[in-house]
């Protein structure tokens, strides 16, 4: 960060000069670093680090250094928009990356829009993004609330759920992946049926208005799209009851994560099958191993966070595509995009031409005890791409 | 809802209205002594949480060394704030006071990530708590039990201290005239300075009871103020029983609230302050201020 | 009447901002658009506190109404911009008549909790009328008059506007209404003793700062060609109230001078380092701790003229 901060102060002293013209490439990059956000945007903006140190060591995009300007995005949409013009017009950056919230992310795309600056969406899943309010200069690597919906679906079907109680965030995110869930939900589990659907608020802290409803439906499984500290917050408060030795706890939002059995440890339940974006135990291809091993280094740990990944896909991204176009010129860059496959440490991924959404995969997989470990972990994970 | 359903939210009700109350009681202290709107309660029960979680988890010490460690901690923060900064506003532009909170939640949601990082913690539930009770037709659990238990033991010790001491009566005394208590004789700095530093010691206290019941991340704090004034105010600005009462309100309206209306959960306690204040412009158990 | 120096000054200011698209880059173009509806924002904010003594908690309300409205009409609907404006400003002080109407029966904490409550109602209806507002997703893609959807002549759109608007409320705050308000802020029992009716010019004072608040709050989401539920919610009602506080209450420019002053450090301590809230925290105490009322109480003891207006 210190880095950048000097490049920028370095880039202000000598604007003027030839240097500009073939100077660095500038890439533009908002994560939330403060507040609720950060929990995330913190480890995705390491992955994005890692991803321009890489770079650069290689000699960095067309010859040319990258410079990466980071910015706070508050998790405010409008602080966003604000913040990704002034990487535009004062920065000049030529391409930007990240996001989390839907809202931030719809935003951003709004402001590439305006501005005919590429955009990729590397965390945000609204549907929106790739769908109606899709353009031209909006790109998004992380996957969407319809396909993570998909799966959960399928396997909802798998699990021969009978009987369903849906539990989603009252927010973007969580309406979205309900829409996704329902609409898979008759091809793969044709009997199954959503007898409850509830829906916590975003932040909430408190679950006791709903778990006794949950247990009093007579549900055998749940779907839920709570992430993060809702599902740790769910667990204390409903594992005292038994809550999860009869239920079969099917989830998106990514639980599967090591950031969170490694945090809940023994209190980690039984029965949960979830999905994360990466794995620092799985390691089964030379460049998965070859990323995790700069990250913990990086991070200084051996148990790398999985957010990490996204932002680090995102820069391989506008690297490949600049490369490929030969240009930084965003109308070169977004028609190099389409289409676009490149090699990752998940595996080789390709950005669909008309929906500009890449298809990358999530591995799913029951969460199980392990002897040898403090922790559960995933297993048999199994890494599902869309089609 | 079955009868079942309505004895459980009935006392999930009970337990997040004391559990608020803990947390409440502390800034109608505050806010009825110093008339200081503290913006950075909330920041105080989040350091609470994240202390018990460094001294009980990363330390190993059992969970109530790490109540009492909270308590601690935020009552000597609160202290040093109060005597290096605070004390210099008392007298200047009465919403100054507002732009210093303001700044401390700033200072310190940076300080907690810069000694926390930005992960997500949790606390285990102390032993013999992380269970729950029986009753045939419906199980309690534990921890919430002591909740219960302990949301009401805090009230009936500040009622006694500020209602059967004398310390107590010194304290009723500087909300209504503190000119006169110092002519009186009474040191009303020292005064002001314990007042503060119990207030967000309760806060810290909040925050640790909360912790084995949720999960620790930045921003853990940015709700909880607005729920802690409201409280206050329904209740009765500097009213103990008043916010007491607000507790309870506010815990059976966002419980049964939530189970009925889920719809309108973000802005119930809204809702309630609104009805509240349309009704009873000062409160449930508050008086009109002097001069209006 | 305001002195000539004042008015000349004034103009002078308005002048050299009409001439900064000739020297100025396009960065810094947006920072003074984003600076002036900050200015008009805090400013009608300022009509509340400085002239009545009452604080809200809650002005994030009109300001999102304002915006809301202005970007529905003139996309959904398809209106044209001279009647989505002056409708969405209308619809601003409309609502902010009727919370007044309920606020001014209180005072002190009281009034701010209540003014907090409505507009955390006004927040929540942003949320849930999915349909018309788009929910938490945001109301973006605005459509945009073509005069002024180019980035200079939205800053000049802007400039001509807010300066008509803190204008408008020069001579409000200045008239023998703004005078009135006043005194009801200095002592209202006397005010009330001497015929004045306090409530119906508190009432008065609320819907003024409610309607600018709303003029601010639709030159906001014309800006930035959306709208977000966080617009209304309580924090952005903190973020201006703070503007108020740091350029000080008691004179007509604090606001103005508080909203500069926050707005260009939040984007300026960002632009250095991921620890801004330290920055910005050490900056305010410093304010707090040494300028008692202020940024404007320093330029007066500076120019060694103390006391109010």
């Amino acid at each position: 960060m210190k880095y950048s901060a000097m490049l920028v102060a370095a880039g202000v002293l000598s604007a003027g000069t030839a240097f500009a013209q073939q100077g660095p490439i500038k890439i533009g990059v908002l994560y939330p670093l403060t507040g609720g956000g950060a929990v995330y945007g913190v480890p995705a903006m390491a992955g994005h680090q890692l991803a321009i140190e890489e770079l650069n060591a290689k000699g960095g995009i067309l010859g040319r250094k990258i410079e990466s300007i980071e910015r706070d995005d508050k998790l405010n949409p409008a602080a966003a928009s604000s913040t990704m013009k002034e990487l535009i017009t004062k920065d000049k950056v030529d391409i930007v990356l990240g996001g989390l919230a839907s809202s931030v992310g719809l935003a951003m795309s709004e402001v590439s829009k305006q501005e005919k600056v590429v955009y990729i969406s590397t965390i945000p899943k609204s549907i929106q993004i790739t769908t109606d309010k899709l353009h031209k200069y909006v790109f998004r690597t992380s996957a969407n609330t319809d396909q993570e919906g998909d799966t959960m679906a399928m396997l909802a079907g798998k699990n021969k759920l009978s009987k369903i109680c849906h539990l989603e965030l009252d927010y973007a995110y969580g309406n979205d992946l309900e829409v996704g869930i329902l609409k898979a939900l008759p091809k793969y589990a044709p009997d199954a049926k959503v007898v409850l659907t509830l829906k916590p608020k975003l932040g909430a802290t408190d679950f006791n208005p709903f778990i006794p409803q949950v247990m009093a439906a007579g549900c055998d499984g749940v779907l839920s799209g709570l992430w993060g500290p809702h599902f740790v917050s769910w667990v204390k408060q409903a594992a005292p009851l038994g809550f999860f030795s009869k239920i079969k706890w099917i989830s998106g939002g990514e639980i599967g994560s090591h950031e969170i059995a490694g945090e809940l440890k023994a209190e980690y339940p039984d029965n949960v099958i979830s999905n994360t974006y990466e794995l620092w135990y799985h390691g089964n291809d030379p460049s998965h191993k070859e990323f995790q091993a700069k990250l913990a280094k990086k991070l200084n740990t051996q148990e790398t966070p999985q957010w990490a990944v996204l932002g680090y896909i995102g820069v391989m991204y506008a690297a490949a595509a600049m490369e490929k176009a030969k240009s930084t010129d965003p109308d070169k860059v977004a028609e190099a995009l389409e289409g676009l496959s490149i090699g990752t440490p998940v595996g080789k991924l390709t950005i669909d031409a008309k929906t500009h959404q890449a298809n990358i995969g999530q591995f799913w997989g029951p969460m199980v005890k392990k002897p040898d470990r403090a922790y559960r972990m995933m297993e048999p994970a199994e890494y599902i791409q869309p089609k | 809802m079955t009868l079942t359903m309505f004895t459980l939210n009935a006392f999930y009700g009970l337990a997040l209205a004391m559990n608020m109350f803990i947390i409440a009681s502390g800034l109608n202290l505050i806010f009825g002594v110093l008339r200081v709107i503290n913006f950075a309660h909330g920041m105080f029960y989040m350091f609470g949480a994240y202390i018990t979680f460094t001294v009980a988890k990363t330390w190993g010490a059992p969970f109530f060394v790490g109540v009492l460690a909270a308590a601690a901690a935020l009552g000597l923060i609160a202290f040093v704030v109060e005597r290096l900064l605070l004390r210099h506003l008392y007298d200047k532009e009465h919403l100054m006071q507002l732009l210093f909170t303001f700044a401390l939640v700033l200072l310190m949601s940076d300080a907690a990530k810069m000694i926390w990082g930005t992960d997500q913690y949790s606390v285990g539930y102390p032993p013999g708590m992380g269970g729950a009770v029986n009753l045939g037709f419906v199980m309690l659990p534990q921890y919430q039990l002591f909740l219960c238990v302990v949301g009401p033991l805090i009230a009936v010790a500040m009622w006694f201290v500020v209602d059967r001491t004398r310390w107590g009566r010194v304290v009723r005394a500087a909300t209504q005239d503190r000119e006169m208590l110092a002519a009186l004789g009474v040191n009303v700095p020292m005064v002001y300075a314990a007042v503060f530093t119990i207030g967000s010691a309760l806060a810290g206290v909040g925050g640790a009871l909360a912790a084995p019941r949720i999960a620790l991340v930045p921003g853990m704090d940015a709700t909880i103020i607005n729920e802690c004034f409201i409280i206050v105010i329904i209740g009765g600005l500097g009213n103990m029983w008043g916010s007491f009462l607000g507790a309870l309100a506010f815990g059976f309206v966002v419980q049964f609230g939530t189970v009925l209306a889920p719809n309108w959960q973000d802005v119930l306690p809204y809702l309630l302050m609104l009805a509240v204040l349309i009704v009873r412009p000062w409160g449930l158990l508050g008086r009109p201020e002097a001069g209006h | 009447m305001p002195s000539y120096r004042q008015l000349i000054a004034s103009a002078i200011v308005v002048l050299l901002l009409a001439l900064l698209p000739l020297a100025g880059s396009r960065y810094a173009i947006d920072l003074t658009t984003e600076v002036l509806i900050y200015a008009l924002f805090a400013l009608s904010l300022n009509v509340l506190i400085g002239f009545t003594g009452n604080i809200s908690f809650g002005h994030a309300a009109y300001f999102a109404i304002g915006g809301y409205a202005c970007a529905i009409l003139l996309t959904t609907y398809g209106w044209p911009l001279a009647l989505a404006l002056p409708a969405a400003v209308v619809l601003a002080g409309l609502v902010a008549a009727v919370v007044g109407y309920f606020c001014v029966r209180l005072t002190q904490i009281y009034f701010a909790m209540l003014t907090l409550a409505f507009a955390m109602l006004v927040w929540g209806v942003a949320f849930k009328w999915k349909e018309v507002t788009g929910g938490d997703d945001g109301f973006t893609g605005i459509k945009m008059p073509a005069m002024i959807s180019h980035h200079i002549g939205y800053f000049y759109f802007t400039l001509i506007t807010v300066a008509a608007g803190i204008a408008a409320l020069w001579v409000i705050c200045h008239s023998a209404f703004g005078l009135t308000l006043v005194a009801i802020r200095e002592n209202s029992v006397r005010a009330g003793f001497i015929g004045v009716d306090t409530r119906h010019m508190r009432w008065a004072a609320f819907t003024v700062a409610g309607t600018f608040g709303g003029l601010a709050g639709a030159l906001f989401g014309m800006y930035h060609r959306g709208m977000y539920i966080e617009n209304a919610f309580w924090t952005e009602s903190a973020n201006v109230l703070i503007m108020v506080l740091l350029g000080g209450i008691y004179s007509f420019i604090g606001p103005i001078i508080g909203a500069a002053v926050l707005h260009l450090l939040q984007t300026f301590t960002n632009q250095y380092t991921p620890y801004w809230p330290t920055v910005l925290g050490l900056i305010l105490l410093v304010i707090v701790m040494v300028l008692p009322d202020g940024l404007i109480g320093l330029a007066r003891r500076v120019r060694g003229r103390g006391g109010r207006p």
